[in-house]
């Protein structure tokens, strides 16, 4: 295949004087060199990895099951009056309000009940399930991995190399991640401090073809990659900065977070990056007893929320919004009905996050159904697989080929757009922020809102081919905002396109009609 | 990089004992595998007992002290002595903390013992089977690790029995709080998934081809009714379990066909033990114990042709012994296939095999008070802690991920930002004062390291006398003549013949056993900078 070259013109790093560059206001300059860039070329991912098994229907409370919740979890369900609303039917947690702002300014997207087929509810399984994308038990890469074994043949041999002297990817702390196991290596560089420097004794080993000749070999190239790849991150960390307040700085998920934002400004061209948050896994504990909103649960959205707010401001700030997007993933969710110990025990589907500016804004997916009565073991049923979530941020934000994207799954992907909206020639306009179609993907009804100022509006709904399906309305509304249901019965599954034309203009969103379950 | 699939085969795959050559090679393979960090003269008396006597002494039980207060934190029991039947104070919050830092400690003077023995590596082996984080109660923490330390080549199926109503496991995984109103599956499923059976492929919804979601569920109703009391007592030397029969569901469970869809009835405090029965005899439950005892003592990669003979005859060993432990270690460690030269040198050192293969080589024990040699250890607990490996806080209930995690494995210990710090770690253990407590420092014993080898007056015999301890195959020429060249600080090797016979003279002379001391020093922090001494 054609190797997509990562963008370098405007990477400091490769100016390769850190001296320099340490009196240079960094701030000021990386909004005209970043936000001109719009190539997938210098984009970055960074995925926050939320261990254990988040407990979704505390995170996304589904405001129209909340009766039924109460049924199911009345001990940890936190009292709605104290949720935070982002639309008519769904609420954040409390202590989320660094993402419930994010909602509100578009910069956080939601997608309902990410799964896959056949939930395994063993944290290792499951994992192994998210990070290689695959349900083939004898899959051995990650889907990052993958992704960049084809971009990048020959890793480790090979690199670095002067087109590609920064690490592929970065995961914070002192594990590699397993998103990112390719063929030969893992291309994640484990970086704890990037200010640490590096200068370890480069030596010639000889590999005689068993395990360990094999391991000297491993050892010896990590060796030199370390010296390479660690004077790179120390310097882009040295030459960068961070400009936002917002980070708690007792707490490692900002730590890293904006040590990201650091090494990000400085220049460092590394695609991706991985932070780990461990202690999902609330069996016990979940809440305090009687204090809903508060406890461990409580306590982890709170730290992930801060610091994901902190870190957009910070890229902001930094003029470096337009490169930089996010997305959390967890091994399941948790099941329906809590426990005795003020917990839950191992579920099924839940919700995921994405964010940055790039982000295509609302809540993607239906809400799910919660039963009037308690089924033993239910989860909450999986409507969109996490690897057509996968595959979609490798079309949307590295702009893959779609042919070599389907190549990398073993099932038919089926593209979401998730983050499309700074790729040209998109035929949606995201400008308006005041138009949103809820719940999308959708099944048989979805609703749209939109604003207006007394005046005449026009809702339509195409096809792809642009082959007008239905006419919503057409009518006088009155000042303010409004909600008018689209009836999908009877139409096939597939994208489809709603325009609401105003005085102001005509406004385009895509939606998906799922196929029903 | 060579694909592991190109990686030499063994040559042997089977279990009949071995009659190979028995050299320091082989010795020092079985040493360096079964414990953390053989001595020279350990290695060569292996040598001259031969195989068969040295896998006996390895095996043959050791006494152990209990862990001591030593913490000034510590309001009850008196410095020096044990805390392990002693009450608590009413606020029982400090007292604990310094506890678990005592247990933390003792952790480690377990591991930096002279003796030949595979008790501390057993011990560490259950650690990670059971993957329990141990910050809690420290006389629970310590109960449960002792069913480790008194079990540790014993029976599988009653540790499993034992470890399913320990206190610090039904707190751990929530047994505690399982009750028919309100299952909690935690353990019921760890016990199935990590425990016993282990999971295999899912060939269902729910189905994980030798257990399903509905023996979680019915596991979690069979576990119901245990809980714990005393804990932090006042007055009560030990925490117990307690089985309370009103909140034990009495109902029969039926397990699935993987259990011969056998049915549990009701059977108040003894149910859980007829439940485990039942999951050990499945047919193949010998053989996912048998998997994790081969990674732990041979090699990583379980290739098909290893499963179809180490591993399957392995099984056969443990589940004809009715789950004893020790002979089918004994078996394996007597084996063809674990002296076979493909899988020699394939684990890389996890960081307490790292540090303590750097201490107990060299014969280094603190020799100070108690307070100051726990303290001491303590600094050791959290240089491993800082690389990877806290003891008995394992990352998760399944143990350290390079135990299971394919395709890196051991490899795990060793990415690029770990691989510094143990790197750093060789360098604080040679050429720095190393840890010091109130002015007592303690780092690797030069002197005593090359006091010991088998002619330390002349400067090559040194170098591969160092090389048989801390590497499997050596290191190239080229490298061994650095090394030298170190150890003679450039000069003709004569002059560290006379250096060492001018401190030999005078041992307590420090103007003659300073360079003594120091070359060695240099020698061992290259050596721990080469990849050949990262590996066992």
């Amino acid at each position: 295949m054609k190797r997509r070259n990562f963008v370098q013109s405007v990477a400091l790093s490769s100016i390769g004087a850190p001296l320099v560059l340490k009196n240079f206001k960094f701030g000021a300059v990386t909004e005209d060199l970043f936000k001109s860039s719009k190539s997938a070329g210098d984009r970055v991912l960074v995925i926050i990895r939320m261990n254990g098994g988040n407990d979704g229907l505390s995170t996304l409370v589904p405001l129209d099951q909340y009766a039924n919740l109460t049924v199911q979890r009345s001990n940890i369900l936190i009292p709605e009056n104290q949720l935070l609303t982002i639309t008519p039917t769904n609420a954040l947690h409390p202590s989320m309000s660094g993402m419930r702002d994010m909602f509100n300014n578009e910069r956080l997207s939601i997608i309902q009940n990410v799964g896959y087929p056949e939930q395994n509810r063993s944290h290792f399984r499951s994992m192994d399930i998210w990070t290689s994308g695959m349900l083939d038990p004898n899959a051995t890469r990650g889907w990052l991995g993958r992704y960049l074994d084809q971009q990048f043949p020959n890793f480790p041999d090979d690199y670095p190399d002067t087109q590609n002297p920064d690490p592929f990817a970065i995961s914070m702390g002192y594990e590699v991640s397993a998103t990112c196991q390719g063929l030969a290596a893992n291309f994640s560089v484990a970086v704890n401090n990037p200010f640490d420097s590096y200068n370890l004794v480069e030596t010639g080993q000889v590999n005689d073809g068993t395990y360990y000749g094999s391991h000297m070999e491993y050892l010896s190239t990590l060796i030199m990659q370390a010296n390479a790849y660690g004077a790179q991150v120390n310097a882009a960390a040295n030459a960068g900065s961070s400009l936002s307040t917002m980070y708690d700085p007792a707490d490692d998920v900002s730590k890293n977070l904006k040590y990201i934002a650091q090494m990000i400004s400085g220049g460092l061209k590394t695609k991706i990056y991985i932070v780990n948050v461990n202690g999902f896994d609330t069996h016990d504990g979940q809440v305090v007893s009687g204090a809903p909103t508060t406890g461990a649960h409580a306590n982890l959205l709170s730290r992930i929320s801060t610091a994901v707010a902190a870190f957009q401001n910070d890229l902001s700030l930094l003029g470096l919004e337009h490169r930089v997007a996010g997305m959390t993933f967890s091994e399941f969710g948790r099941q329906i009905a809590s426990n005795a110990s003020d917990g839950t025990d191992h579920g099924d589907a839940a919700p995921l996050f994405l964010f940055g500016s790039c982000i295509n804004t609302g809540i993607i997916g239906p809400n799910p159904v919660i039963s009037n009565t308690v089924v033993d073991q239910a989860g909450v049923p999986m409507q969109i697989d996490f690897r057509d979530v996968y595959a979609s941020i490798l079309k949307d934000w590295f702009e893959a080929d779609p042919t070599e994207i389907q190549g990398m799954f073993e099932q038919t992907v089926n593209f979401i757009p998730v983050l499309s909206s700074c790729n040209l020639g998109v035929e949606e306009n995201f400008k308006e922020s005041d138009v949103l179609i809820f719940p999308n993907p959708c099944v048989d009804q979805t609703t749209l809102k939109f604003k207006c100022s007394g005046e005449k509006v026009t809702v339509r709904v195409y096809d792809t081919s642009g082959t007008l399906v239905s006419e919503v309305c057409s009518k006088e509304f009155q000042p303010g905002e409004h909600l008018v249901p689209i009836s999908m019965d009877g139409h096939p599954s597939g994208n489809y396109i709603v325009t609401v034309h105003k005085n102001s203009g005509t406004f385009t969103k895509k939606f998906i009609k799922l196929k029903t379950i | 990089m060579i694909p592991e699939e190109n990686v030499q085969e063994p040559i042997s795959l089977s279990l009949t004992p071995y009659t190979g050559s028995w050299t320091k090679a082989e010795a020092a393979h079985l040493l360096r595998r079964t414990m953390f960090g053989p001595t020279f003269n350990q290695i060569t008396q292996a040598v001259s007992n031969g195989m068969n006597a040295t896998v006996a002494q390895l095996l043959t039980p050791v006494s152990v002290s209990p862990p001591l207060a030593f913490h000034p934190d510590e309001a009850v029991t008196a410095t020096g002595s044990t805390w392990i039947n002693d009450v608590y104070p009413a606020s029982p919050g400090p007292t604990n903390n310094a506890r678990l830092f005592s247990l933390g400690a003792w952790f480690m003077q377990r591991i930096n013992q002279p003796n030949v023995s595979i008790q501390e590596k057993m011990c560490l082996f259950w650690d990670n089977h059971f993957g329990v984080d141990g910050t809690n109660e420290a006389k629970a923490v310590y109960g449960m690790h002792e069913k480790y330390r008194l079990n540790y080549l014993g029976n599988f199926k009653q540790l499993v029995k034992d470890m399913t109503i320990d206190p610090m496991m039904l707190l751990f995984l929530n047994g505690a709080t399982n009750n028919p109103f309100s299952p909690n599956e935690n353990y019921a499923r760890e016990l199935l998934e990590l425990f016993t059976v282990g999971k295999g492929p899912q060939v269902g919804p729910g189905d994980y081809s030798n257990y399903t979601e509905a023996d979680v569920a019915a596991g979690a109703k069979i576990l119901t009714g245990w809980t714990v009391t005393d804990l932090y007592s006042t007055t009560a030397s030990q925490p117990t379990n307690v089985f309370y029969p009103i909140l034990h569901d009495t109902s029969s469970k039926t397990l699935s066909p993987y259990f011969g869809s056998t049915v549990i009835p009701d059977a108040g405090n003894l149910e859980y033990a007829n439940y485990i029965d039942v999951i050990f005899s499945q047919p193949d439950m010998a053989k996912y114990l048998c998997r994790k005892i081969y990674r732990w003592f041979v090699n990583y990669d379980l290739t098909p042709s290893v499963e179809s003979t180490v591993i399957a005859d392995m099984a056969s060993t443990l589940s004809s012994n009715n789950f004893e432990v020790q002979p089918v270690i004994e078996q394996l460690l007597k084996s063809e296939h674990f002296y076979d030269i493909s899988v020699r040198g394939s684990i890389i050192k996890n960081p307490l095999e790292l540090l303590f293969s750097m201490l107990n080589a060299s014969g280094s024990v603190p020799g100070y008070t108690v307070p100051v040699n726990y303290e001491i250890y303590l600094n050791l607990y959290y240089l491993s802690q800082v690389m990877g490996m806290e003891y008995l806080r394992a990352p998760s209930v399944g143990g350290w991920t390079a135990y299971y995690q394919t395709p890196a494995f051991s490899r795990l210990w060793a990415n690029s930002s770990l691989l510094k710090l143990r790197f750093d770690l060789g360098s604080y253990m040679t050429i720095t004062p190393g840890i010091v407590v109130n002015g007592n420092p303690f780092k690797l014993n030069a002197l005593n390291l090359v006091n010991n080898l088998s002619l330390p007056s002349s400067a090559p015999q040194v170098i591969d006398d160092i090389l048989t301890v801390f590497t499997c195959k050596g290191v190239s020429v080229i490298e061994k003549a650095i090394l030298k060249s170190i150890l003679t600080n450039g000069q003709p090797d004569f002059e560290w013949t006379i250096q060492y016979n001018d401190y030999l003279a005078d041992p307590g002379n420090t103007t003659v056993s300073t360079p003594v001391r120091q070359r060695i020093e240099f020698v061992l922090y290259r050596l721990f900078q080469l990849p050949e001494s990262q590996v066992i």
